[in-house]
């Protein structure tokens, strides 16, 4: 095709698109330079994004602190104390149900412990937590992709508090955080497990 | 490209940092798309006080929602519709206020002052046609809007945009070739 055939499709199309060269008009130049009430406005959205997130994070941890301690005062209002903890003291735990009773699989019992100390309860709930997510993790298949970067997460916590519980074993605190992330992974499996009976109940 | 003034093209590092919240991100594409963004909002609405502040909210809009921008088309383009949204609302909320201005006109030469002259009459006659006639034949012959997306701009279907452009185009017409020219006469005349 030759430049003029080229020229004359320009300006048939220009003058088909914008017949009156509304084009040729400047741009306008702004009076003021209007970023700072931007930058300002910007800067007042994210501390309230933070705080929002900030206030989101307390709520979920202060969640999880009152099921850990209603699961503690549970757990040390049931029966008879069973001796200090130790590592091969393994509570019995019943989890995995028939799921052809219609019935969602979840944890059922509860080990009769009663702790003389907070701390004693505390190590006894995290043995049965073990314990649970053992059956969880031979009963469940393979957890959905998200899900299971949030286990490997737990999990790495898991390690860090169990390497700071070989310095200081009777600490409560770290206890504590211990049994909080066996409860998230524990409900990890849970989902994955209730996840798993509705969709056999929906065939 | 289009020949829209929002053609300009934007770096994935920028885009990047705007992303992640970094405000020298968000200057940077503010001081790119600026003068566009204003741009547009006063030929919408013909107000220098309106074009600001639509121009500000449209960029503080913009920086909120930028983490919806999808990447599958470029960013000037939504970057535009989000500032057409904002001065189509304001002028549908009827927050605009019609002055002409001409300061924005600056010759240099002979030759400036003629194409001064005819911009002049353009900006005339774009100031003095009914808003939501010079959004349409601005959104649809410079920023290349076609008829269905500014009806949904507007909330109206395809006809009513073919309507106002199509009367848009006879006004400003009409307005140069007979009003403007009869003023030119008279004021050679009186000269």
């Amino acid at each position: 095709m030759n430049t003029s055939k080229v020229h004359i499709m320009q300006h048939v199309r220009q003058a088909h698109e914008d017949p009156l060269n509304l084009r040729s008009l400047p741009l306008v130049t702004p009076a003021e330079d209007d970023w700072p009430p931007i930058e300002a406005a910007l800067i007042r959205h994210a501390r309230k994004q933070r705080i929002v997130r900030y206030a989101g994070a307390m709520t979920a941890i202060a969640a999880t602190v009152v099921v850990a301690a209603g699961l503690v005062l549970q757990f040390s209002s049931i029966g008879p104390t069973t001796g200090p903890p130790g590592p091969a003291a393994e509570p019995p735990v019943t989890v995995v149900q028939d799921r052809s009773q219609g019935e969602i699989p979840g944890p059922v019992a509860t080990p009769a412990v009663s702790p003389q100390t907070t701390l004693e309860s505390l190590i006894a709930l995290s043995q049965q937590l073990e314990g649970r997510l053992r059956t969880y993790r031979s009963n469940v298949g393979d957890l959905p992709a998200g899900s299971l970067v949030y286990q490997v997460e737990l999990q790495d916590l898991v390690v860090q508090i169990d390497e700071e519980l070989s310095m200081q074993p009777d600490s409560r605190e770290l206890w504590s955080q211990r049994v909080n992330l066996l409860l998230d992974l524990s409900h990890l499996y849970e989902n994955r497990l209730r996840r798993d009976y509705h969709l056999m109940a929906s065939l | 490209m289009t020949g829209s003034p929002f053609d300009i093209e934007l770096d994935e590092i920028t885009l990047a940092g705007a992303r992640r919240g970094q405000v020298p991100a968000c200057e940077n594409i503010f001081r790119k798309f600026h003068q566009p963004a204003y741009s547009v909002a006063f030929r919408i609405c013909q107000c220098r006080e309106t074009a600001q502040e639509i121009t500000q909210e449209a960029f503080i809009t913009a920086f909120r929602k930028i983490r919806q921008f999808r990447g599958d088309s470029p960013f000037w383009g939504w970057l535009r519709r989000v500032v057409v949204n904002h001065a189509i609302s304001t002028v549908r909320r009827g927050g605009n206020a019609s002055t002409v201005e001409f300061q924005d006109f600056h010759a240099n030469s002979e030759g400036d002052q003629n194409q001064m002259g005819l911009a002049m009459d353009l900006e005339s006659a774009l100031a003095s046609l009914d808003t939501e006639d010079r959004a349409v034949v601005w959104l649809h012959d410079v920023e290349g809007y076609n008829h269905r997306e500014i009806a949904g701009l507007f909330g109206k279907t395809e006809s009513f945009s073919k309507t106002r452009l199509s009367r848009a185009r006879a006004r400003l017409r009409n307005l140069l070739d007979g009003e403007l020219a009869g003023r030119k006469r008279t004021s050679a005349g009186a000269g």
